[in-house]
Protein backbone atom coordinates (compact mmCIF):
# COMPACT_ATOMS: atom_id res chain seq x y z
CA UNK A 1 0.00 0.00 0.00
CA UNK A 2 2.86 2.52 1.25
CA UNK A 3 4.53 1.80 -2.12
CA UNK A 4 1.47 2.97 -4.59
CA UNK A 5 1.73 6.34 -2.40
CA UNK A 6 4.88 6.81 -3.29
CA UNK A 7 4.70 6.00 -7.32
CA UNK A 8 1.74 8.06 -6.73
CA UNK A 9 4.02 11.48 -5.16
CA UNK A 10 6.62 10.31 -7.50
CA UNK A 11 4.55 10.48 -10.40
CA UNK A 12 2.91 14.11 -9.18
CA UNK A 13 6.36 15.52 -8.75
CA UNK A 14 7.68 14.12 -12.24
CA UNK A 15 4.81 15.09 -13.78
CA UNK A 16 4.69 18.74 -12.77
CA UNK A 17 8.28 19.18 -12.71
CA UNK A 18 8.26 18.28 -16.61
CA UNK A 19 5.73 20.10 -17.55
CA UNK A 20 6.49 23.53 -19.87
CA UNK A 21 4.87 25.31 -22.12
CA UNK A 22 6.81 26.00 -25.47
CA UNK A 23 6.35 29.94 -25.30
CA UNK A 24 9.03 31.65 -22.96
CA UNK A 25 7.06 35.38 -23.28
CA UNK A 26 4.17 33.84 -21.99
CA UNK A 27 3.36 33.46 -18.04
CA UNK A 28 1.25 31.18 -17.19
CA UNK A 29 0.63 31.95 -12.95
CA UNK A 30 -0.40 29.50 -10.76
CA UNK A 31 -4.18 28.59 -11.16
CA UNK A 32 -4.20 29.53 -14.50
CA UNK A 33 -1.74 27.35 -16.37
CA UNK A 34 -1.37 23.54 -15.84
CA UNK A 35 0.79 22.28 -12.89
CA UNK A 36 4.61 23.22 -12.28
CA UNK A 37 6.69 21.84 -9.92
CA UNK A 38 6.59 25.39 -8.41
CA UNK A 39 2.96 25.24 -8.37
CA UNK A 40 1.89 21.82 -7.67
CA UNK A 41 0.33 21.73 -4.43
CA UNK A 42 3.00 18.42 -3.21
CA UNK A 43 5.95 20.58 -4.63
CA UNK A 44 4.97 23.88 -4.34
CA UNK A 45 6.54 24.65 -0.75
CA UNK A 46 9.53 22.20 -1.21
CA UNK A 47 10.31 24.88 -4.07
CA UNK A 48 9.27 27.69 -2.40
CA UNK A 49 11.28 26.47 0.47
CA UNK A 50 14.39 26.50 -1.19
CA UNK A 51 14.27 29.14 -3.42
CA UNK A 52 13.83 31.04 -0.11
CA UNK A 53 17.09 28.92 1.24
CA UNK A 54 19.46 30.23 -1.30
CA UNK A 55 17.81 33.22 -1.47
CA UNK A 56 16.88 33.78 -5.11
CA UNK A 57 16.12 37.39 -6.16
CA UNK A 58 16.21 39.89 -8.59
CA UNK A 59 18.81 39.11 -11.60
CA UNK A 60 20.07 41.66 -14.17
CA UNK A 61 20.47 39.60 -17.53
CA UNK A 62 21.31 42.61 -19.43
CA UNK A 63 21.27 46.68 -19.86
CA UNK A 64 20.79 48.14 -23.30
CA UNK A 65 21.54 51.88 -24.32
CA UNK A 66 20.41 53.98 -27.69
CA UNK A 67 20.23 56.94 -28.37
CA UNK A 68 16.43 58.00 -29.21
CA UNK A 69 15.07 60.40 -32.22
CA UNK A 70 15.37 63.37 -29.72
CA UNK A 71 19.13 62.69 -29.39
CA UNK A 72 18.72 61.29 -25.33
CA UNK A 73 20.04 58.48 -24.15
CA UNK A 74 17.27 55.81 -23.30
CA UNK A 75 18.44 53.10 -21.23
CA UNK A 76 16.54 49.51 -20.90
CA UNK A 77 17.63 47.17 -17.92
CA UNK A 78 16.33 43.93 -18.58
CA UNK A 79 15.93 41.25 -15.64
CA UNK A 80 14.30 38.70 -14.11
CA UNK A 81 12.68 37.81 -10.61
CA UNK A 82 13.99 34.46 -9.39
CA UNK A 83 12.31 34.43 -6.52
CA UNK A 84 8.40 33.05 -6.17
CA UNK A 85 7.58 36.49 -4.45
CA UNK A 86 7.00 39.60 -5.64
CA UNK A 87 9.90 41.75 -5.34
CA UNK A 88 9.59 45.57 -4.53
CA UNK A 89 12.30 47.25 -4.48
CA UNK A 90 13.56 50.92 -5.54
CA UNK A 91 16.24 51.67 -7.87
CA UNK A 92 18.02 54.90 -9.40
CA UNK A 93 20.14 55.82 -12.19
CA UNK A 94 22.35 58.47 -12.53
CA UNK A 95 23.90 59.39 -15.32
CA UNK A 96 27.76 60.22 -16.97
CA UNK A 97 28.84 62.35 -19.65
CA UNK A 98 31.87 61.55 -22.08
CA UNK A 99 34.75 62.41 -18.97
CA UNK A 100 32.87 59.78 -16.75
CA UNK A 101 31.21 62.53 -14.83
CA UNK A 102 28.00 62.82 -12.88
CA UNK A 103 25.82 64.94 -14.48
CA UNK A 104 23.50 66.66 -11.95
CA UNK A 105 19.61 66.61 -12.83
CA UNK A 106 16.67 66.52 -10.68
CA UNK A 107 15.27 62.66 -12.77
CA UNK A 108 18.23 61.26 -10.38
CA UNK A 109 15.85 60.37 -7.79
CA UNK A 110 14.66 56.64 -6.41
CA UNK A 111 11.78 55.33 -8.10
CA UNK A 112 9.95 52.27 -7.12
CA UNK A 113 9.87 49.15 -9.08
CA UNK A 114 7.73 45.59 -8.57
CA UNK A 115 8.86 42.45 -10.17
CA UNK A 116 6.13 39.45 -9.69
CA UNK A 117 7.65 36.03 -9.09
CA UNK A 118 9.53 34.08 -11.29
CA UNK A 119 8.79 37.12 -14.02
CA UNK A 120 11.11 39.22 -16.48
CA UNK A 121 10.79 43.05 -16.01
CA UNK A 122 12.42 45.99 -17.84
CA UNK A 123 13.21 49.21 -16.13
CA UNK A 124 13.01 52.13 -18.52
CA UNK A 125 15.35 55.08 -18.07
CA UNK A 126 15.37 58.42 -20.45
CA UNK A 127 18.39 60.68 -19.60
CA UNK A 128 17.51 64.39 -19.16
CA UNK A 129 20.44 65.44 -21.27
CA UNK A 130 22.02 65.16 -25.06
CA UNK A 131 25.72 64.83 -22.98
CA UNK A 132 24.64 61.59 -21.50
CA UNK A 133 27.07 58.99 -22.47
CA UNK A 134 26.54 56.16 -19.91
CA UNK A 135 25.07 55.48 -16.84
CA UNK A 136 25.26 53.73 -13.42
CA UNK A 137 21.87 52.33 -11.47
CA UNK A 138 21.75 51.27 -7.96
CA UNK A 139 18.62 49.65 -5.72
CA UNK A 140 17.42 49.34 -2.38
CA UNK A 141 14.85 47.68 -0.82
CA UNK A 142 11.35 49.35 -0.90
CA UNK A 143 10.94 50.24 2.59
CA UNK B 1 17.72 69.69 52.47
CA UNK B 2 19.76 72.11 49.63
CA UNK B 3 20.92 68.40 48.21
CA UNK B 4 17.79 66.77 47.88
CA UNK B 5 16.14 69.82 46.28
CA UNK B 6 19.75 70.48 43.68
CA UNK B 7 19.11 66.40 43.11
CA UNK B 8 15.45 66.79 42.55
CA UNK B 9 16.10 69.24 39.58
CA UNK B 10 18.73 67.42 38.50
CA UNK B 11 16.71 64.11 38.04
CA UNK B 12 13.73 66.29 36.52
CA UNK B 13 15.99 67.89 34.20
CA UNK B 14 17.32 64.31 33.15
CA UNK B 15 14.12 63.13 32.52
CA UNK B 16 12.66 66.02 30.64
CA UNK B 17 15.41 65.76 27.89
CA UNK B 18 15.18 62.76 27.88
CA UNK B 19 11.35 63.18 26.93
CA UNK B 20 12.30 66.10 23.81
CA UNK B 21 11.71 64.83 20.34
CA UNK B 22 15.37 65.33 18.38
CA UNK B 23 15.18 67.48 15.07
CA UNK B 24 16.54 65.60 12.84
CA UNK B 25 17.47 67.13 8.92
CA UNK B 26 16.37 64.72 6.14
CA UNK B 27 18.72 62.83 4.43
CA UNK B 28 17.03 63.71 1.29
CA UNK B 29 19.16 61.60 -1.16
CA UNK B 30 18.36 58.72 0.18
CA UNK B 31 15.63 59.45 2.70
CA UNK B 32 14.19 55.95 4.56
CA UNK B 33 11.24 57.38 6.07
CA UNK B 34 7.76 55.84 6.24
CA UNK B 35 5.31 56.74 3.85
CA UNK B 36 2.79 59.40 4.37
CA UNK B 37 -0.87 59.58 3.68
CA UNK B 38 -0.68 63.26 2.26
CA UNK B 39 1.51 63.84 -0.77
CA UNK B 40 5.40 64.90 0.33
CA UNK B 41 8.74 65.84 -1.53
CA UNK B 42 9.24 61.78 -2.85
CA UNK B 43 6.34 62.08 -4.46
CA UNK B 44 6.65 65.06 -6.26
CA UNK B 45 10.32 64.22 -7.03
CA UNK B 46 9.30 60.88 -8.38
CA UNK B 47 6.12 62.27 -10.54
CA UNK B 48 8.38 64.98 -11.77
CA UNK B 49 11.17 62.57 -12.62
CA UNK B 50 8.56 60.33 -14.56
CA UNK B 51 7.15 63.18 -16.70
CA UNK B 52 10.55 64.93 -17.27
CA UNK B 53 11.71 61.27 -18.75
CA UNK B 54 8.45 60.59 -20.47
CA UNK B 55 8.10 64.05 -21.86
CA UNK B 56 11.96 64.60 -23.48
CA UNK B 57 11.69 60.56 -24.49
CA UNK B 58 8.52 61.29 -26.48
CA UNK B 59 10.67 63.58 -29.06
CA UNK B 60 7.62 66.81 -28.34
CA UNK B 61 10.19 68.93 -27.55
CA UNK B 62 12.80 68.44 -30.46
CA UNK B 63 11.74 71.43 -33.08
CA UNK B 64 12.09 70.38 -36.44
CA UNK B 65 14.99 73.16 -38.26
CA UNK B 66 16.81 72.43 -34.71
CA UNK B 67 15.96 75.54 -33.24
CA UNK B 68 14.48 75.42 -29.39
CA UNK B 69 11.19 76.13 -28.50
CA UNK B 70 9.49 78.80 -26.30
CA UNK B 71 7.84 77.25 -23.46
CA UNK B 72 5.06 78.77 -21.31
CA UNK B 73 4.13 77.54 -17.85
CA UNK B 74 -0.05 77.81 -17.93
CA UNK B 75 -1.97 77.07 -15.36
CA UNK B 76 -1.51 73.82 -12.92
CA UNK B 77 -4.70 73.21 -11.18
CA UNK B 78 -4.42 71.79 -7.68
CA UNK B 79 -8.01 69.65 -7.28
CA UNK B 80 -6.76 67.87 -4.00
CA UNK B 81 -8.05 68.45 -0.39
CA UNK B 82 -4.01 69.77 0.46
CA UNK B 83 -2.71 73.15 0.26
CA UNK B 84 -0.16 72.42 -2.46
CA UNK B 85 1.93 75.17 -4.14
CA UNK B 86 1.99 73.64 -7.91
CA UNK B 87 5.73 74.79 -8.41
CA UNK B 88 6.73 72.06 -6.08
CA UNK B 89 6.44 69.93 -9.39
CA UNK B 90 6.57 72.52 -12.44
CA UNK B 91 9.91 74.24 -11.05
CA UNK B 92 11.56 70.66 -10.97
CA UNK B 93 10.04 70.37 -14.59
CA UNK B 94 10.58 73.70 -16.21
CA UNK B 95 14.28 73.26 -14.62
CA UNK B 96 14.85 69.56 -16.68
CA UNK B 97 13.35 71.42 -19.80
CA UNK B 98 15.33 74.00 -19.78
CA UNK B 99 18.85 71.56 -18.89
CA UNK B 100 18.01 69.41 -21.85
CA UNK B 101 18.83 72.32 -24.05
CA UNK B 102 16.36 71.75 -26.62
CA UNK B 103 13.35 74.69 -25.44
CA UNK B 104 13.31 77.96 -23.37
CA UNK B 105 10.69 78.59 -20.75
CA UNK B 106 9.32 81.88 -20.78
CA UNK B 107 8.56 84.44 -17.95
CA UNK B 108 6.90 87.09 -20.21
CA UNK B 109 3.50 85.07 -19.82
CA UNK B 110 1.81 82.08 -18.04
CA UNK B 111 2.07 81.25 -14.28
CA UNK B 112 5.58 81.22 -14.35
CA UNK B 113 5.43 84.77 -15.72
CA UNK B 114 7.69 87.92 -13.91
CA UNK B 115 5.76 90.95 -12.99
CA UNK B 116 9.09 92.92 -13.51
CA UNK B 117 8.99 92.51 -17.18
CA UNK B 118 6.04 94.19 -17.34
CA UNK B 119 6.96 97.21 -14.87
CA UNK B 120 10.32 97.70 -16.22
CA UNK B 121 8.22 98.34 -19.83
CA UNK B 122 6.20 100.95 -18.25
CA UNK B 123 9.63 103.21 -17.31
CA UNK B 124 9.35 104.09 -21.38
CA UNK B 125 8.34 107.55 -20.10
CA UNK B 126 10.36 107.84 -17.12
CA UNK B 127 12.78 110.36 -17.05
CA UNK B 128 14.81 109.10 -14.28
CA UNK B 129 15.61 105.94 -16.92
CA UNK B 130 17.91 105.96 -19.70
CA UNK B 131 15.62 105.47 -22.72
CA UNK B 132 18.27 103.33 -24.43
CA UNK B 133 18.90 100.53 -21.38
CA UNK B 134 14.58 99.95 -21.40
CA UNK B 135 13.35 97.27 -23.35
CA UNK B 136 11.58 98.41 -26.68
CA UNK B 137 8.20 97.65 -27.32
CA UNK B 138 7.74 94.21 -29.41
CA UNK B 139 10.89 92.76 -28.13
CA UNK B 140 9.12 90.00 -25.94
CA UNK B 141 8.78 86.07 -27.70
CA UNK B 142 5.95 84.78 -27.51
CA UNK B 143 5.11 81.10 -26.50
CA UNK B 144 5.29 78.15 -28.90
CA UNK B 145 3.67 75.70 -26.49
CA UNK B 146 2.29 75.63 -23.33
CA UNK B 147 2.21 72.84 -20.66
CA UNK B 148 -0.85 72.80 -18.57
CA UNK B 149 -2.23 70.11 -16.44
CA UNK B 150 -3.55 68.96 -12.56
CA UNK B 151 -2.93 67.05 -9.50
CA UNK B 152 -6.39 65.75 -8.30
CA UNK B 153 -7.30 63.21 -5.43
CA UNK B 154 -9.48 60.55 -5.07
CA UNK B 155 -10.03 59.12 -1.35
CA UNK B 156 -11.58 55.39 -1.29
CA UNK B 157 -12.77 53.65 1.99
CA UNK B 158 -10.72 50.20 1.08
CA UNK B 159 -12.10 48.35 4.37
CA UNK B 160 -13.48 49.26 7.73
CA UNK B 161 -9.79 51.08 9.11
CA UNK B 162 -7.76 51.46 6.06
CA UNK B 163 -8.36 54.24 3.47
CA UNK B 164 -6.95 54.08 -0.07
CA UNK B 165 -5.80 58.06 -1.47
CA UNK B 166 -5.17 57.95 -5.33
CA UNK B 167 -3.44 61.22 -6.24
CA UNK B 168 -3.08 61.80 -9.89
CA UNK B 169 -0.42 64.15 -11.85
CA UNK B 170 -1.54 64.92 -15.49
CA UNK B 171 0.55 66.92 -17.38
CA UNK B 172 0.19 68.17 -21.48
CA UNK B 173 2.16 69.95 -23.92
CA UNK B 174 0.01 71.88 -26.78
CA UNK B 175 1.38 73.70 -29.73
CA UNK B 176 -0.36 77.32 -29.23
CA UNK B 177 -0.60 78.02 -32.79
CA UNK B 178 -3.03 74.64 -34.12
CA UNK B 179 -3.77 73.83 -30.84
CA UNK B 180 -2.77 70.04 -31.11
CA UNK B 181 -1.30 68.92 -28.07
CA UNK B 182 2.05 67.00 -29.06
CA UNK B 183 2.51 65.18 -25.29
CA UNK B 184 0.62 63.94 -22.81
CA UNK B 185 1.08 61.56 -19.50
CA UNK B 186 -0.20 60.82 -16.44
CA UNK B 187 1.46 59.25 -13.17
CA UNK B 188 -0.31 57.58 -10.73
CA UNK B 189 0.89 57.73 -6.36
CA UNK B 190 -1.23 55.48 -4.53
CA UNK B 191 -1.18 55.33 -0.86
CA UNK B 192 -3.34 52.53 1.92
CA UNK B 193 -3.09 53.63 4.98
CA UNK B 194 -4.77 54.34 8.29
CA UNK B 195 -8.76 55.96 7.82
CA UNK B 196 -7.60 57.85 11.16
CA UNK B 197 -4.60 59.52 8.96
CA UNK B 198 -7.36 61.38 7.10
CA UNK B 199 -5.36 63.13 4.29
CA UNK B 200 -8.09 66.30 3.93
Amino acid sequence: MKKLEFVLIGLIVFASGCYKHNEPRVILREDVGSDTAGSNIVTEPIQHAFSALIGEGIEVTNAVTRRNDAGFLELYVNGRNASYNTKRFRYKVEWLDADGLMIETKTSVWLPMSAMGKSPFTIKAVAPRPQAVNFRMDTRTWE
Amino acid sequence: MKAKILYFIAAVCFLATGCAQETKMIDTMNDEGKAVMDLDYRDFDMAASKMVQSMLGSGALKKPEGDRYVVATGRILNDTTQRIDTDQLMVKIETEILNSGQAVMTSAIGSGSDALLHETRELRDSEEFDPGTVAKRQTLIAPELTISGKIFQRNIRYDRNTQQVEYYFQLKLSDVKSGLRFWQDETLIGKRGSSKSVSW
